[in-house]
């Protein structure tokens, strides 16, 4: 049987330390083995390796380390891969300057993850983490329903919230792809809509993954998804944003992934998916 | 058996001798193959020596339903021949006089019979089998048939001898001496008419609605829209073996239960649509195999959902299905299903697990009301062979088990029909179980030929042609299709709720919608159906009365939102997904549904002159209105009357005075009540005197209403031409409603509520709707002033809306914006990425898409005199067709586009 195994890459910066508390979080929620990462340009004896990551032995108390030499991104992946990780959590950027969303490091992985990852901000520091409340931004496509999954299973096994957060698009867009349920310019009597309306989204995400045994409501707002998100996180104290991406990261894409990455406190579950 | 030619082609007509076939060792045997080729249609001819008495008995313990109307017994060697009437009795059709009366000798009697049911059937001479053994007299009898040798020659009818030998009779193909291959002959006549479903689907583009593949998301939606429905019962489209968002429905009108707020709501009746299938195991299913096809076609035209399906499993197994599912039209108690399934590439055990519904007792709603559902299945093998639905055991929560062992390449049917009954329905006997026994007795093709000419019949009444927009022509069918679906002549007691029977949204709760949107399309297509529906609301105005008295008034209030007594069922509060709990207002003030079903009222007296309506239940309601807004209105320090805090259409001002489009309203209600009392009193005295005693009417509240009415304030700017919307509207804050286009939500939600209810943004027609409604009240240039201030400021927050803009803007003569708001109107329900349907479709704004082409495209008016028009097409529009029902008589209206200079030209037949 494969074990369950979190991966969390630390290249030896303190802000990479940051991943620890939610990756060791995580580990514990989902019964996992604690997988630490290190890729540096050539392999070290392990005790060196220890002292560059900066974790003591108590702190590396139930964990693997898994040391590579080579590209770390490649190397990240590649670990991961082997150990068919359930996630990879790892600090948006280190050595990069304060106002990256993502590093090169942890952009590539994004790209090529075999599973969803959790990226943590150097400012949230390395205070411990607890997931009270998960928050799922959704744009109603059934291509983003993809990310329900995931996101449910951590709140049920967390005993956690989930906040499913549908941003009407200020901009008018309205999604391709059928099966989508965007907000209805008409509510003819809103005592009857809103709630049939709420229904039909929660119906549509169960459809995907079951939603018993789990607190779980829909809000909504209006404007533009790159600003609620932040918000809707903030104001809900959010402990996660889980958001689906679709791989294309260029100037004027993944503008809500960007904001929430730059914009939330917590720790931002990326989840690529393929429409 | 092996047939060649000329006995492998289908007969339309099969005379053969009784004798013969029993003289083999089981004669009933040819009853399976006889009753098979009546169901298919075959008109079969028994000719015997036996007395009725003999033969009769037997044929009636074999084929008991409605097809037996295709059997024809010639007894005594065709001396009398007996067919069966409408209760399946024999009775005699031909006799020995008939053959005297046309000069023909007794032995040529049968087949003179058989030349005329022939002629009668439109079956030609080459369509006819006549199978004997008795070659001479077999000749004897055919030869009048046969004028020159026809047995031989194509075209002719065919004529086989199984007697012991050739009789050297020219014509006659002997077959041998074996008496049972009559009994194989007949099974391969039988087997040349494949199992089938009892329709073949429309083919008409103009005439379907169709879903290709499956998304399984998008499901509520495709459930909505494809949803069947007779008035009495509706159900939902959706999959019989179900998938993970199936939320399969069936509703029965009036028939409410207690939902989780406490008001009531549409009971769900139990899914008579469902069965699991599976294959050595392996169940069938889109989410369990690889779909090869798929679509569900809505055919509107016949009013039954098609299914065609081939799938092929993780076993490759690959199956062809096809489906079709009706509410019967013709009888408003029976639902059907017929599913046929062909393995196409494997031979394997099917097993059919079905809920079997029928329980001892009828289900009770809080209400009290009952519903009785019973539902029995049987299933069809390729040779025709029945297995009979059970129909007399009990079956609470049990299943109905099936196995079927498919053999490749052949098809095998099952058929499910349901009945369905209310204790509501006190006049009717028997049980939804009766129901399902007699279905099957009058056989499917029956019920489905009763449906189809139902469907055919309201077509005739309802159907809008549209040459030259194929997309507008389907949309109006859709329309008219979930109207009719929707509508019900036979019960006065139930209206039709915002979703109608297609979803549970709105709970089944009946709005303004029916009387002022969905209401002219019954009154001028289906008056009798206009008819129940405003009978509806008089059923309910002792409800209306009572809430007026609690409000502190006279007359009748009647309900926003009515369910089955007409009392309120408002909900007071919703919490919005925003998180803002929202007072839910209407309930409390949004009073102008009075005069909204006293304009329905009105307007079909007007149409139909029903003055039979008038006299029991319009005059009625029409004084109560009255008397409400009577007692509802304050007078003004400026000696005019107002009517203070109340919501009009448009609901985003809440707790206004004077709204222009209820004051309107009132006024007309109260002018339109003085005039009907005085019509009623001058023509009917004793009538008009019993009702107001009954209603304890004082002689001078006529005219007191028509005082209030010349001295209602308006809100009328006499300058400009505009009315108000309500005090103080003008002075509100003025928002640009284009910038904000697109969008894909309300204003009041992009703007919040508070400042929406600052602003001069109106969530639909309110003073347009006036306009509208009172269309020859109002000059042409105020018409125009309203709608060209209005429109602009109107955030169509409702579905409601945009028909109504469509209207008046074609009346107005800008087709461009009408053709706009009419394509908005059309997506509502089918533009298929919104998943505004999912609840089910919108009654009333199918209703305003009617209206839109009638009275805007058209310009259809109805003045006293009859109906006139002034015609407003788009330029693609090459010609608009339909029919209206006025004052008892049809009248075809035709409107065909013009040369450019002299614009469309206008036709009313009468």
């Amino acid at each position: 049987m494969t074990r369950r195994v979190v991966s969390v890459p630390l290249d030896g910066s303190d802000q990479a330390l940051v991943a620890m508390p939610v990756a060791r979080r995580l580990a514990e929620l989902e019964g996992a083995v604690l997988h630490v990462i290190h890729v540096a340009s050539a392999i070290s004896p392990l005790a060196d390796v220890i002292e560059r990551i900066g974790l003591s032995a108590a702190e590396l108390q139930g964990a693997v380390l898994d040391a590579k030499a080579g590209d770390p991104a490649s190397g990240i992946i590649e670990a991961a891969s082997e150990r068919h990780s359930m996630f990879i959590v790892m600090c948006t950027h280190t050595g990069a300057a304060a106002d990256t969303i993502v590093g090169r490091t942890a952009l590539a992985v994004l790209r090529d993850a075999p599973c969803p990852v959790i990226l943590v901000r150097p400012q949230r520091g390395v205070a411990p983490w607890m997931l009270k409340q998960v928050l799922l931004p959704h744009d109603s496509t059934p291509t983003t329903s993809a990310t329900i999954g995931p996101a449910a299973d951590l709140a049920r096994k967390a005993g956690a919230e989930l906040v499913v957060l549908h941003v009407a698009d200020a901009s008018g867009r309205l999604p391709d792809e059928h099966g989508s349920l965007p907000t209805s310019r008409y509510a003819d009597q809103p005592q009857h809509e809103w709630p049939e309306w709420v229904k039909e989204f929660l119906d549509r995400l169960s459809c995907v993954c079951p939603l018993h045994a789990l607190k779980v409501r829909l809000t909504l707002a209006s404007g533009a998804p790159s600003e609620e998100v932040p918000r809707a996180a903030a104001g809900l104290a959010a402990d996660l944003i889980v958001l689906a991406w679709r791989g294309e990261w260029g100037d004027d894409r993944a503008e809500t992934v960007k904001a929430a990455i730059r914009g939330a406190t917590c720790p931002v579950m990326v989840l690529r998916v393929r429409p | 058996m092996k047939v060649s030619p000329p006995l492998d082609r289908r007969f339309r007509l099969i005379a053969f001798d009784w004798e013969v076939a029993a003289r083999t060792d089981d004669a009933t045997a040819v009853c399976g193959p006889i009753d098979r080729l009546l169901r298919c249609g075959v008109t079969v001819v028994v000719v015997t020596a036996a007395p009725l008495d003999a033969i009769g008995s037997r044929f009636s313990r074999a084929i008991s339903g409605r097809q037996k109307r295709n059997l024809f017994l010639a007894t005594n060697r065709g001396a009398e021949v007996y067919g069966f009437d409408e209760a399946l009795e024999p009775t005699l059709v031909w006799d020995d006089a008939n053959a005297e009366a046309g000069g023909v000798g007794r032995a040529e009697s049968p087949t003179w019979f058989l030349r005329g049911l022939a002629e009668r059937s439109d079956i030609r001479p080459e369509e006819i089998l006549v199978v004997s053994d008795d070659t001479e007299s077999f000749t004897r009898e055919a030869a009048p048939v046969r004028d020159d040798d026809p047995g031989a020659a194509p075209g002719g009818p065919v004529f086989v001898s199984v007697g012991p030998g050739p009789g050297g009779v020219p014509g006659i193909l002997h077959l041998g001496g074996e008496p049972r291959l009559i009994g194989e002959l007949l099974g391969a006549q039988a087997a040349l008419h494949p199992v089938r479903l009892p329709a073949t689907p429309e083919q008409d583009a103009e005439w379907v609605i169709v879903e290709d593949g499956f998304v399984p998301t998008r499901e509520h939606e495709v459930e909505s829209l494809f949803a069947i429905g007779n008035g009495f019962v509706g159900s939902r489209g959706s999959l019989a073996e179900g998938s993970p968002l199936s939320a399969p429905a069936t509703f029965v009108a009036g028939i409410f239960d207690a939902s989780p707020d406490t008001m009531p709501a549409l009971a769900r009746a139990p899914d008579w649509t469902h069965l699991t299938a599976s294959l050595n195991g392996s169940r069938v299913g889109l989410d369990a195999s690889e779909s090869l096809e798929h679509r569900r076609v809505l055919d509107m035209r016949q009013g039954i959902l098609w299914r065609l399906w081939r799938h092929r499993d993780r076993a490759g197994r690959v199956s062809h299905i096809q489906g079709m599912r009706l509410a019967s039209l013709a009888d408003r108690h029976l639902l059907l299903q017929s599913i046929a399934i062909t393995p196409e590439n494997y031979s394997e055990m099917m097993t059919l697990e079905i809920p079997a519904l029928g329980r001892p007792e009828p289900i009770r709603m809080a209400s009290g009301a009952t519903l009785d559902l019973f539902a029995a299945t049987r299933i069809e093998d390729p040779e025709g062979k029945w297995t009979p639905p059970p129909l007399d055991h009990e079956r609470d929560g049990a299943s109905e088990q099936w196995a079927i062992e498919l053999e490749l390449g052949r098809t095998y049917r099952l058929d499910r029909i349901a009945g369905v009954r209310t204790s509501r329905e006190s006049y009717r006997t028997g049980t939804a179980r009766d129901e399902v026994r007699d279905a099957y007795d009058d056989g499917l093709a029956a019920i489905v030929d009763a449906h189809r000419t139902a469907w055919q019949t309201r077509w005739d009444a309802s159907d809008i042609v549209i040459d030259g927009d194929a997309d507008a022509q389907r949309a109006l069918r859709f329309a008219a299709y979930h109207l009719i679906s929707a509508a019900n002549p036979e019960d006065e007691f139930v209206s039709i709720g915002a979703r109608a029977l297609t979803g549970p949204a709105y709970k089944g709760h009946a709005f303004w919608d029916t009387e002022i949107f969905m209401l002219p399309f019954f009154t001028l297509t289906y008056p009798e159906a206009a008819r129940a529906l405003l009978m509806y609301r008089y059923h309910t105005l002792s409800a209306a009365r009572a809430r007026a008295k609690r409000f502190g008034y006279r007359g009748a209030l009647y309900a926003w939102e009515s369910a089955d007594t007409g009392e309120d069922v408002t909900p007071s509060m919703v919490v919005a997904p925003t998180g803002d709990v929202i007072r839910i207002l209407v309930g409390e003030e949004e009073h102008h549904i009075s005069a909204d079903v006293a304009y329905g009222v009105w307007s079909y007296w007007h149409s139909t002159a029903d003055e039979q309506f008038l006299l029991r239940a319009g005059a009625e309601m029409l004084v109560e209105t009255a008397r409400f807004w009577a007692s509802r209105v304050e007078r003004g320090a400026d000696g005019l009357h107002h009517i203070r805090r109340v919501i009009g259409p448009d609901e985003y001002h809440e707790s206004v005075d004077d709204n222009a489009y209820t004051n309107g309203m009132a006024q007309w209600n109260l002018e339109i009540a003085a005039e009907v009392s005085a019509l009623v009193a001058e023509r009917w005295p004793e009538r008009w005197n019993e009702l107001s005693r009954r209603v304890g009417m004082e002689s001078d509240e006529p005219r007191e209403w028509r005082d209030i009415a010349a001295h209602m304030y308006t809100g009328l700017d006499p300058k400009t031409g505009l009315f108000e919307q309500f005090h103080g509207y003008f002075g509100l804050e003025r928002i640009d409603l284009a910038a904000y286009e697109p969008r894909s939500v309300p204003m009041d939600v992009l703007l919040g509520r508070e400042r929406t209810q600052k602003s001069q943004v109106i969530k639909q027609a309110d003073v347009v709707m006036l306009v509208y409604l009172l269309w020859d009240r109002f000059p042409a240039w105020i018409r125009e002033a309203n709608f060209r201030y209005y429109e602009p400021r109107t955030g169509h927050g409702s579905s409601l809306s945009p028909p109504i803009h469509a209207t008046v803007a074609a009346r107005l003569g800008d087709v461009e914006l009408a053709q706009r708001y009419l394509r908005e109107t059309a997506a509502i329900d089918l533009a298929n990425r919104m998943g505004n349907a999912a609840g089910g479709v919108h009654a009333g704004t199918l209703g305003g898409l009617w209206q839109a082409v009638a009275f805007g495209f058209a310009g259809l008016t109805l003045p006293a005199e009859g109906p006139r028009l002034a015609p407003s097409l788009p330029d693609a529009w090459r010609r608009l067709r339909f029919a209206i029902q006025w004052r008892g008589q049809r009248v075809p209206i035709d409107v065909s586009q013009g040369p450019p200079a002299r614009g469309p030209t206008a036709e009313v037949s009468s």
